[in-house]
């Protein structure tokens, strides 16, 4: 594993809170004449990556017989938007929202809870030994998750565990290595000073948490908030693993063992896609900054 | 955004935790359990991985059953697996989810029951019944002596061709007719070769016969050539056998090289692909001319193309003269480990697996029956199927083994590789061997 | 390096602890317990217990049977657990390195100076956050050998139509493409870390005649090993993980005929592997002999890569 040191420096890019001014692009100014040819690429990426997601909802409002047409059609010619109602009803999406709905939930209630909570006792509070822990709990990060899948299987099913939600939201309350990482990150920008001025004042650990540090850190716990959300709705293994009953499939699941016992038909399958994903793309687009301030730990603005 | 005030934090979490702990909650009102039953009765689980039409033939004898019995109500679910797949299965009743009764192809019977996963019916009295059913059913339903399944249907494997779609190509159709005997592969395959058409940019839209489409399995043309799968003395599966192996080398690499190997598996993925709905088999829209497959065709063809211009005769032989060869293949019931009902669920085998509910299934489905009264009933056999119930009594099984469905698994690996050409047969059966013996060996020697 | 490894380690807490220290302690437990405690639940616990198992022959009902080493004995003889490797070692080999370029390559299309960047940077981060299996379903569609635009794309300029999903040769290059719309989020780190770089590097090295790509190789590169090591090493992880398009490509557990993982059980990844084997083939030994396996390759990978990086990685002071 990796030491201490490693641990530290290797998974954390050297990131700080400091405000760079916006530096002139040091590759192509000189030789591009007014940003064409930097456009042209910023174009063609971009078409790779919102072609699914064109593709998408264009195909969730096709019939069957112009999906199938060759070649494929870029623009409907026909819309057909009772594909929507079609894949509400005929697939059981009601059920399958209200899980997911449920389960994201119960996980980003623990994710908010326990990450900011333990990020502080590694980063805000001196103790013997803390870079060491902090370095096993960082090395984790390394460890995959199939690496546990039957041990945790069984181990959940001789609870009773299997078949309910709980395998996956009780975990979500004994923080994630990337959350807790984020938090730290946050928590190491805060100065000290503020931290001995109320201890000073004769405020324990823990009110020192809740009443200084945490509301300074309503940024970074919106973020952590908003990524386990985002990470909990597209969940496919864990639910996979420990939930039976198809009455208590999540999104990701249920539309997958959906199509294997009946037939689902692409254009179906595509307007319940785009139902799905459009929560994630609403909560994008209120809430950007977060996102972009979350994954580069503050480093850039919007 | 900001946090929460903490009390709906509480509010929140304990919502939660009440709606996960109760998401497991089963009724207590008096009453049938479900609509269409009696009162008193118990309710039972019912999960196959079969899917329509024969999903809907279960449903109606499930039906007929809960109308008349006094002890069981049966939920009938439909859930995803097949033949050798029942990871489902396995999962829930690992967690005490599992259902009372599930629907289990005949075959993996003796693998699931060395796995632990089955009860033992002698318990409820089962072996009073063997009797009444095919030996080779019954023995297929057997572990170590002790019954852990009731068979439920069977099936054999013919050659269907597609009268209009060979007379247009000029073929004549009347060597095909049964009462010739079987035909030769190589007939099969000058009449076949007639009838493939491709488009403008190369991909073939009609393909006269792909061996290995629907029922042309590696047991298929592996019986079919004679070969032998399994050594009982030696307690070793030998899909080694070279006459097994020839039948690879002809049936899947050779025939896939002169098509083309990547032409082909471009068609079979556009017109053949995985999870297909019955009614748009390749035989029936036409995009095949030849099709070996078993008797339930005959039912799906009832339902949803009954003007359909085929024929039936016997799966094509290497030489002229061979003996005709097919196999029986099947479902049966059985009650899974921990199962909460398993009296009323063997209530409800005894129907379902039973006169009536075979009777049913084999007017609806074309299946073929294994119990031994209807199996001689002439009047469940009408039309084409006929033909298949006289293959009866000379098919093939395949071997009963504690590692059926896995050996079954690796010789479909092997004819993929066969049929992709990324192997040579000899190579990819050997593997095939190896891994199914070193399952096998724990449970040798075999009873 | 050594001294800091035998510092940290004399710095964990042995037998000798100061009253401070211990105050200090118990200072910070109740704000650390939660992690150590779901440390030693679901982590530490189920790695030793996946390791007992791995030495069982257990099929998930009734008792386990001790085998000794049968089930690592297994694996050399078992041609589907070499294929299982190869497939994902493929697969890591060819995303990781292509997932770095695509990412770097992304960051600075981010960093350019043009006014209306903020929505191209929204485009290309926005399909990191979707679901992988919507995504997956998606290019089910857009694969399509009969009617898929991309080989309707491919169609015009000439380049026969390839079975994306159907073909043995493809099926992991479609994957590798799949994994690369999650190129954003690490484009936004590279972005971040390209923007630390000093500009009065970049004058001087222009003023001393530096054309682009020397700068770009001897200023930028350097300075952003670290964010490269870190991608490196994450990005194989999840290599190694690989499962959920597979699984769904697949059919899962399919009531149709998908008796291998993919044409010629070329999507057979190892942990798909291994979850056949402890739920479909219900021999959980063999399934935690391969996790444990999986567990020794990961942590060789992950010191290799480090030990590695000592000759490329430069760090922003100490």
């Amino acid at each position: 594993m990796a030491t201490a040191r490693e641990a530290r420096e290797a998974p954390a890019p050297p990131l700080t809170v400091a405000h760079f001014p916006r530096p002139r692009p040091p590759l192509m100014d000189r030789l591009v004449p007014k940003g064409v040819l930097v456009r042209i690429g910023l174009i063609i990426a971009c078409i790779f990556f919102l072609l699914p997601f064109y593709w998408m909802v264009n195909s969730a409002v096709k019939t069957t017989a112009e999906l199938t047409n060759f070649p494929p059609t870029l623009i409907p010619q026909v819309f057909d938007f009772g594909n929507f109602y079609r894949a509400v009803t005929y697939i059981p999406f009601g059920t399958f929202l209200l899980n997911s709905v449920l389960l994201t939930s119960g996980v980003t209630l623990g994710a908010a809870m326990s990450n900011p909570l333990i990020a502080y006792g590694f980063s805000r509070v001196k103790w013997p030994g803390r870079d060491f822990v902090f370095g096993i709990c960082m090395a984790t990060i390394f460890l995959p998750f199939p690496v546990l899948i039957v041990a945790l299987f069984d181990i959940f099913a001789k609870l009773g565990w299997i078949n309910t939600f709980l395998p996956m939201i009780v975990p979500a309350f004994f923080g994630s290595p990337f959350f807790i990482f984020l938090m730290r990150q946050f928590y190491l920008s805060l100065p000290n000073e503020i931290s001995e001025a109320a201890r000073i004042d004769g405020a324990n650990e823990f009110q020192v948490f809740l009443h200084i540090i945490l509301p300074l850190a309503k940024p970074a716990v919106a973020a952590v908030t908003i990524f386990a959300a985002v990470q909990a709705w597209g969940e496919f293994l864990a639910p996979l693993l420990f939930l039976q009953d198809e009455s208590k499939y999540p999104l990701s699941i249920g539309l997958q063992f959906y199509r294997q016992s009946h037939d689902v038909a692409y254009n179906l399958l595509m307007a319940a896609s785009t139902l799905i994903v459009l929560p994630i793309v609403a909560l994008f687009i209120a809430f950007q900054r977060f996102f972009i301030q979350g994954v580069t730990a503050g480093s850039i603005k919007g | 955004m900001t946090l929460l005030p903490r009390s709906s934090i509480k509010a929140l979490m304990l919502g939660i935790l009440v709606i996960t702990a109760c998401s497991t909650g089963t009724s207590n009102q008096a009453g049938p359990p479900l609509a269409g039953c009696k009162s008193g009765t118990s309710l039972v689980t019912f999960w196959t991985s079969h899917t329509p039409p024969d999903s809907d033939s279960l449903k109606r004898i499930v039906d007929a059953y809960n109308s008349q019995s006094s002890v069981g109500c049966v939920k009938m679910v439909q859930v995803p697996g097949s033949e050798t797949d029942i990871a489902k299965l396995t999962t829930a009743v690992r967690s005490g989810t599992g259902p009372d009764v599930y629907m289990l192809d005949r075959f993996t019977v003796a693998e699931r029951a060395a796995a632990g996963v089955l009860e033992d019916l002698s318990q409820f009295g089962a072996s009073s019944l063997s009797s009444n059913y095919l030996d080779f059913a019954w023995a297929e339903a057997n572990f170590k002596s002790k019954p852990y399944a009731l068979p439920f249907d069977t099936d054999t494997r013919a050659l269907y061709y597609r009268k209009d779609l060979l007379q247009a190509a000029g073929v004549d159709i009347s060597a095909l007719d049964p009462a010739k005997g079987p035909p030769t592969i190589d007939t099969i395959r000058t009449m076949a070769n007639k009838v493939n058409k491709k488009d403008s940019s190369g991909k073939y839209t009609q393909i006269g016969f792909v061996p290995w489409f629907e029922q042309g399995w590696h047991y298929t043309w592996g019986f079919v050539y004679g070969g032998s799968f399994f050594d009982k003395s030696a307690c070793k599966v030998t899909p080694t056998d070279p006459k097994i192996v020839q039948a690879f080398t002809d049936m899947f690499t050779n025939w896939s090289k002169a098509l083309g190997v990547s032409q082909v598996q471009t068609f079979l993925s556009t017109y053949a692909p995985p999870n297909l709905p019955a009614q748009q088999n390749a035989f029936l829209l036409g995009k095949v001319a030849f099709m070996v497959s078993g008797d339930w065709v005959l039912g799906n063809i009832a339902t949803y193309t009954p003007n359909l211009q085929y024929g039936v005769t016997y799966i094509p032989v290497p030489n002229q003269g061979d003996q005709p060869a097919t196999w029986a293949g099947g479902w049966s019931m059985v009650i899974p480990k921990g199962a909460k009902q398993s009296k009323a669920g063997f209530d409800f085998m005894k129907y379902i697996a039973g006169e009536p509910g075979q009777r049913q299934y084999t007017k609806d489905s074309q299946h073929t029956p294994t119990i031994k009264a209807l199996d001689q009933d002439a009047s469940l056999f009408a039309g084409g199927h006929a033909f298949f119930q006289k293959q009866l009594s000379a098919a093939h099984s395949r071997p009963p083994l504690p590692v059926g469905a896995f050996y079954w698994d690796q010789l479909s690996t092997a004819q993929d590789a066969a049929v992709r050409n990324t192997t040579a047969p000899a190579t990819a059966l050997a593997a095939a061997a190896s891994a199914t013996n070193a399952k096998l060996q724990q449970y040798c020697p075999l009873p | 390096m050594q001294s800091q490894r035998g510092a940290a380690l004399i710095a964990a807490p042995r037998v000798h602890l100061t009253a401070s220290e211990w105050r200090q302690l118990r200072t910070a437990a109740p704000f650390v317990l939660p992690w150590v405690i779901g440390f030693f639940a679901f982590t530490l616990y189920p790695i030793i217990y996946s390791l007992y198992l791995s030495f069982q022959s257990y099929s998930g009902f009734g008792d386990a049977v001790p085998v000794g080493f049968a089930n690592y004995k297994h694996m050399f003889t078992d041609p589907l657990f070499f294929k299982s490797l190869y497939n994902t070692a493929y697969y890591t080999l060819l995303a990781v390195p292509i997932g770095l370029v695509v990412a770097i390559v992304l960051a600075m299309l981010m960093n350019q100076n043009v006014r209306e960047v903020a929505i191209y940077r929204a485009a290309f981060y926005l399909p990191s956050i979707l679901p992988l299996f919507a995504l997956t379903f998606i290019f089910i569609v857009l694969l399509n050998p009969g009617f898929g635009l991309v080989n309707f794309f491919l169609g015009l300029f000439h380049v026969p139509t390839i079975n994306w999903l159907g073909d043995p040769s493809w099926t992991k290059v479609s994957v590798v493409i799949l994994a690369q719309l999650g190129a954003g989020g690490p484009a936004l780190i590279f972005l971040a870390s390209l923007r630390a770089v000093p500009t009065e590097l970049y004058e001087s090295a222009r003023l001393e005649g530096a054309g682009p790509l020397r700068r770009f190789w001897h200023i930028t590169v350097p300075l952003i090993t670290p964010v490269i090591l870190y991608d490196l090493l994450y990005g194989t992880i999840l290599g190694l993980q690989i499962f959920t398009p597979a699984y769904i490509l697949v059919g899962g557990t399919s009531g149709g005929a998908a008796y291998t993982a993919g044409p010629d059980n070329s999507l057979l990844f190892y942990v798909f592997y291994l979850y056949k084997n402890a739920f479909q083939y219900s021999d959980m030994g063999y399934a935690s002999a391969m996790a444990w396996v999986l567990f020794l390759i990961s942590i060789v990978l992950a010191l290799l890569i480090m030990r590695w990086s000592q000759y490329w990685v430069h760090y922003e002071g100490a």
